[in-house]
């Protein structure tokens, strides 16, 4: 994949100028409350000032200097981005448990583990290791779900 | 306070619990660092939740516990596979793994656990004296000193690890920009929250160091999947004999004060101290030839500089509440997360809990010591858990970890947002280090800011009239454009 130097400099720019955007859109304080301080809105605004003075200084450091085109990650990285989507609706509308015991086994394979054994063990002892530390020991409740609305009643 | 020193390291000695704890993290600490991509700041993230319900003394001597002793493991991997398993330890490899190879593994590793010692153990030392002078002087900061420092601070994030100066700025701004999410302190608007009102009190630490730290590592490591490690074999861990001692002990000594000094320094730490180290052992050593080759100084000069950065890092954490590293800034969010506010109010109501934090680092580093000596060899092998068995594992405990610290699923999904956003930085060329600083420093900046307009009736450039505030600012200064300054005249030389 081939990166142009201005991509990421461009990306930032818009991201500061978003923020400014957003900033300048904020409630204003009445002058009694703020006095000779500073409105809320000004902090976002200075910091995002000086981003954009060093998004530039990166800009001509990366056009000097011709930063090298970074190769695409392969299927191991991705799929794991693709897991925590996947871990994000298993926790939403099963359980958070299912979801950490679904990843935790995909994430075994898909990174080239290849005795299924080995992951599920993993995926099975770990949550069910640490679901035991934490309820037992630091008495923390988890998010109600299938597994949890079993446990808890 | 030498004399409260001496009784808060008799009270460590003679609380069983804490001491136990101690032997504990040491193990894990030392499993962690020589896990390679695991290290010190993704370990001490990770546990962070963990120490939640402990009494705070002990959750501090915990994370701390885990900085020393990752910090010493990472030369374990670096001798014997040349992986080194923290950023601390690179420059062990230079000398440690050409050593290794010669059959001398064993040598190398003693030179390293030793020279790791007396460089923890100097630091402990220095920070004990040098903590509470740094708080005296500390006692008479007001707004406007406070404001210049933390300015500093984020100026020297410019050198903090890897990635240029301007990346690390611009991540640093990040952070501060990251901290004003959340309702404002002084006037209650809010900011950034997109009606989401769990985000009210701000964004909070521990998810997101978790997101930075190990998600971003763990799809890191991702790539890395498959990778053939060669490894060195080794009978036993060997003490550096009486010649060995001749030749290492200068160099020890100078790397200690090499070390401590340069983790002092807001935003430097224990990676810097040990290519300074090794750099340093290799100018003054009369057999620079030997050095790449498996000089037992190259070893030295690298372990104890980076070992002795980790107590001079935790002077401006306790004392000014400014981090020194990534892993200085998770023990702060337990400083804070645990009630110990940093600062004067510390060393002066709370000193006893000071003192036995530093006893905790002492006996941290007796067990490494130990452990290192009699049981390196059992740890190199944990080095080799397959990644498909290890990260998966690393997942489960951090969005448990994630969850745990309020109960709240935003703090999992957070952590699972700022993983990506970690990762595609690093991805970049952009550390997350200075975003996790920059979001800790970011509320003192604004607050003191606004402190000191309100003070000065809105005349910010008052500022620059109080002396020790002026002094940070020029520090600041000559920190950010002192090197370009430099290469612009010796150019015209």
């Amino acid at each position: 994949m081939t990166n142009k130097f201005y991509t990421i400099p461009l990306f930032l720019t818009i991201f500061s100028i978003i923020i400014i955007g957003i900033s300048l859109q904020l409630d204003t304080s009445p002058e009694m409350i703020v006095g000779d301080s500073m409105q809320a809105r000004s902090f976002p605004i200075f910091l995002m000032i000086l981003n954009l003075i060093l998004i530039s200084v990166l800009t001509f450091q990366y056009k000097k200097n011709n930063p090298e085109p970074i190769k695409l990650e392969k299927f191991p990285t991705w799929g794991s981005m693709g897991l925590f989507f996947i871990f994000y609706l298993l926790t939403v509308y099963t359980d958070m448990f299912i979801g950490i015991f679904v990843v935790m086994l995909l994430m075994g394979l898909l990174w080239g583990e290849k005795r299924i054994w080995v992951s599920f063990l993993t995926a099975t002892l770990t949550p069910l290791f640490i679901f035991l530390l934490f309820d037992f020991v630091l008495k923390i409740r988890f998010p109600r779900g299938i597994l949890m609305d079993m446990y808890y009643g | 306070m030498f004399e409260q020193a001496l009784l808060a390291m008799a009270s460590v000695a003679t609380d069983p619990y804490l001491l136990f704890l101690i032997f504990v993290t040491t193990i894990l600490g030392v499993v962690i660092g020589v896990l390679p991509g695991l290290g010190a700041t993704t370990g001490a993230a990770l546990l962070l939740p963990f120490t939640l319900t402990m009494d705070p003394v002990h959750a501090i001597a915990v994370l701390a516990t885990i900085y020393v002793s990752a910090t010493f493991a990472g030369s374990i991997t670096a001798i014997l596979i040349n992986t080194p398993g923290t950023s601390a330890a690179a420059a062990t490899t230079f000398d440690g793994y050409p050593l290794a190879q010669k059959g001398e593994a064993g040598r190398a590793l003693g030179v390293a656990v030793i020279s790791s010692t007396v460089g923890g153990v100097f630091s402990v030392i220095v920070l004990c004296f040098a903590a509470p002078l740094l708080a005296r002087v500390a006692y008479e900061f007001r707004s406007p000193e406070y404001f210049a420092l933390t300015v500093f601070g984020l100026s020297m994030l410019a050198s903090i690890s890897a990635g240029g100066a301007v990346k690390n700025l611009i991540g640093g701004i990040f952070g501060v920009w990251l901290s004003t999410i959340g309702a404002e302190r002084v006037t209650g608007i809010e900011r950034f929250m997109f009606g989401n009102y769990e985000l009210y009190e701000g964004l909070h630490f521990v998810p997101i160091f978790i997101g930075l730290f190990a998600i971003s590592e763990l799809l890191v490591q991702s790539k890395t999947v498959n990778k053939i490690v060669n490894t060195v074999s080794m009978k036993a861990v060997k003490l550096p004999t009486k010649e060995d001692y001749k030749k290492i002990w200068k160099t020890i000594l100078r790397s200690c004060g090499i070390g401590t000094f340069i983790g002092v320094l807001p935003a430097e730490g224990a990676t810097v101290a040990s290519m300074i180290g090794y750099s340093e052992a290799r100018r003054w050593s009369k057999n620079k030839d030997e050095f790449g080759k498996g000089a037992i100084e190259g070893i030295a000069g690298a372990e104890a500089a980076n070992n002795s950065a980790t107590g001079g890092a935790m002077v401006p954490t306790m004392v000014l509440g400014i981090p020194g590293s990534g892993t200085t800034a998770i023990i702060l969010v337990g400083l804070m997360v645990h009630g110990l506010r940093p600062g004067v109010y510390l060393f002066t109501e709370q000193v006893e809990k000071v003192y036995q934090i530093f006893g905790s680092m002492f006996f941290a580093n007796i067990m490494f010591m130990l452990m290192g000596l009699y049981a390196a060899k059992i740890f190199a092998r944990v080095s080799l858990v397959p990644t498909a068995i290890l990260w998966p594992i690393v997942f489960g405990l951090s969005v448990i970890g994630a969850y745990a610290f309020q109960g709240q699923l935003l703090d999992v999904w957070l952590a699972l947002i700022f993983g990506v956003i970690g990762f595609f930085a690093r991805r970049h060329g952009f550390s997350v280090a200075p975003i996790a600083v920059g979001l800790i420093l970011g509320e003192m900046v604004e607050t003191n800011l606004q402190h000191s307009l309100k003070m000065f009736d809105g005349a910010w450039w008052m500022i620059f009239t109080q002396p020790l505030a002026l002094m940070f600012l020029v520090f600041a200064f000559l920190g950010l454009c002192g090197p370009y300054i430099y290469s612009l005249i010796t150019k015209r030389k």
